[in-house]
């Protein structure tokens, strides 16, 4: 029975002819752009991931504190809601940074008269004040202790990337949508001629009592495989020009996001655009169905 | 096997009420051959669709095979229909298939195990005689021919009922004879037949039992 249903669904296929490849061809193009934007906006979001662990904000200390008085400074910060870690850099810590940093120009340092370089804290964000609300009080805290001359940092800019990485997921979604619903009303379209096309069949079957799922199913499963197979196609779009494009961006990528390589879908993110096809072409040909016999 | 009660049925056409059958009553038991005849607009397709369960009467009520029709679920009129053979005036036969493919084709959207349907498909080409004729299309049929495969196509199933609306209206008198031919040897294997027709000569060469409907009644019952 299973395979008379399936041959009956390709026969309606290749009744639909054209309309039935406009449909698959406009479920490619919606899949390829959703899947696409999917893609750019998840490696974004791996470097805005990537970019939260590494946020840190420094705490300009008004002069340079005792031993004792470190420690008991050290306490009150950890002791503040998000605070992951905090580290003292004493004048002479951050002058040695400055060396190395300075390389072979560091003699440059020794040409000055004192060590202009502040004391200062590096407090680590915990995950809950990573996001922007959290973070802006955390800071707030911060420059509220009295040793607290300046506070600097924070993840404002990795935030701004997750802003980007945000609206890139809505475009894709709304252009998505859009070819989504045009498909839809193709794969419709497709149906309603194959139904007309099938008429005579449809009323043979119901004259001889043909189980209703018999007379339905056809029609389901073509739409069904005409957005298995936009899905496919989509995939397979997306998957050519992920490994022509992604060699050669990664170097950009790199020195501007931080990441080694442009990652592809995750197999979770394969089979949601392959279902999500099948759901499509299923919803085409369910509403042409659904129109048709009220 | 069949037996209406006092079933009327109203056509509405907008406004208007165009009453079809009235207050007609009758019995059919098994393995009779009843010859159903008036002349057109008698109400003889109405009451054959009443049959098979196409429409429900206004009023009264219609049993077939031991069931009242009416109230009848989706399912249970699907299960009805697949102990009823029908044949229209018009074969209606798929254009893109072959003759065995539309005998068969029942038999596949009933989920017959693929080794019987072969068997069954050609058996019941052989009874109306269209074994040579398996794998031509219907374009390429006679019209006698034609109909002999809607029949082979009705009676596939092996239903204990075979209602024919009309089926020898398209033909002339000698494929029209083939075709009474048929009927009469799948009624002598035991299934109930019901046939329409406005051919008054037809009927009376029949010598079966003849209802004959004028205005929406039963107006005798002879035979």
């Amino acid at each position: 029975m299973l395979g008379f249903l399936v041959g009956e669904a390709f026969r309606d296929l290749r009744r639909a002819g054209r309309v039935a490849v406009s449909a698959v061809v406009l479920i490619t193009l919606s899949l390829a752009a959703l899947g696409g934007f999917w893609l750019v906006s998840s490696n974004i979001g791996r470097a805005v991931a990537k970019w939260r662990d590494q946020v840190r904000i420094v705490v300009y200390l008004k002069r340079e504190p005792s031993a004792g008085e470190v420690v008991a400074l050290l306490e009150r910060v950890r002791a503040m809601p998000g605070v992951a870690g905090v580290v003292f850099i004493g004048k002479a810590d951050a002058l040695r940074s400055l060396k190395q940093v300075l390389g072979k120009d560091a003699s440059v340092v020794d040409q000055l008269p004192a060590n202009p370089l502040p004391a200062s804290l590096e407090v680590t964000p915990s995950a809950t004040a990573a996001t922007p609300e959290g973070a802006r009080e955390l800071l707030t805290r911060l420059a509220g202790l009295p040793e607290t001359d300046e506070v600097a940092g924070g993840g404002d800019w990795v935030e701004r990337l997750a802003q980007w990485q945000r609206l890139l997921a809505t475009i894709g979604l709304g252009v998505g949508a859009v070819l989504a619903v045009a498909a839809i009303l193709t794969v419709t379209t497709a149906t309603t001629l194959i139904l007309h096309a099938r008429r005579h069949e449809t009323e043979i079957m119901r004259l001889v009592g043909a189980p209703e799922l018999t007379i339905r199913l056809p029609v389901l499963l073509q739409g069904m495989m005409q957005g298995l197979a936009g899905a496919v196609l989509a995939l397979g779009t997306l998957v050519i020009t992920h490994s022509v494009v992604a060699p050669r961006l990664e170097p950009l990528v790199n020195l501007t996001l931080g990441l080694s390589q442009i990652v592809f879908l995750t197999p979770l993110g394969v089979l949601t655009l392959l279902g999500g096809g099948t759901l499509l072409g299923g919803l085409g040909g369910w509403l042409a169905r659904a129109a048709r016999e009220p | 096997m069949i037996e209406l009660h006092r079933v009327s049925k109203v056509y509405s056409v907008g406004p208007v009420k165009v009453p079809a059958l009235r207050e007609v009553s009758f019995r059919i038991n098994k393995g009779e051959f009843v010859v159903l005849t008036g002349p057109s607009g008698a109400g003889k397709t109405t009451l054959l669709r009443l049959l098979y369960r196409d429409d429900l009467p206004s009023e009264g009520d219609v049993e077939v095979l031991g069931a009242s029709l009416v109230g009848l679920g989706r399912s249970q009129v699907a299960a009805l229909r697949r102990s009823i053979g029908v044949v229209f005036q018009d074969a209606k036969l798929l254009p893109v298939r072959t003759v065995y493919e539309n005998v068969a084709f029942v038999l596949r959207v009933l989920g017959t195990p693929r080794r019987e349907i072969t068997a069954r498909a050609f058996d019941a080409l052989r009874v109306v005689g269209l074994s040579a004729r398996a794998q031509a299309y219907p374009a390429q049929l006679s019209q006698g021919e034609a109909q002999r495969a809607a029949l082979a196509r009705a009676i596939v199933r092996r239903p204990p009922l075979l209602l024919a609306d009309e089926p020898t209206g398209n033909l002339d008198e000698s494929m029209a004879s083939e075709i009474v031919g048929v009927l009469k040897d799948i009624g002598a294997g035991g299934t109930t037949i019901v046939l329409a027709t406005h051919q008054a000569r037809l009927a009376a060469s029949l010598r079966r039992r003849t209802l004959t409907l004028g205005g929406g009644r039963v107006v005798k019952d002879e035979g």
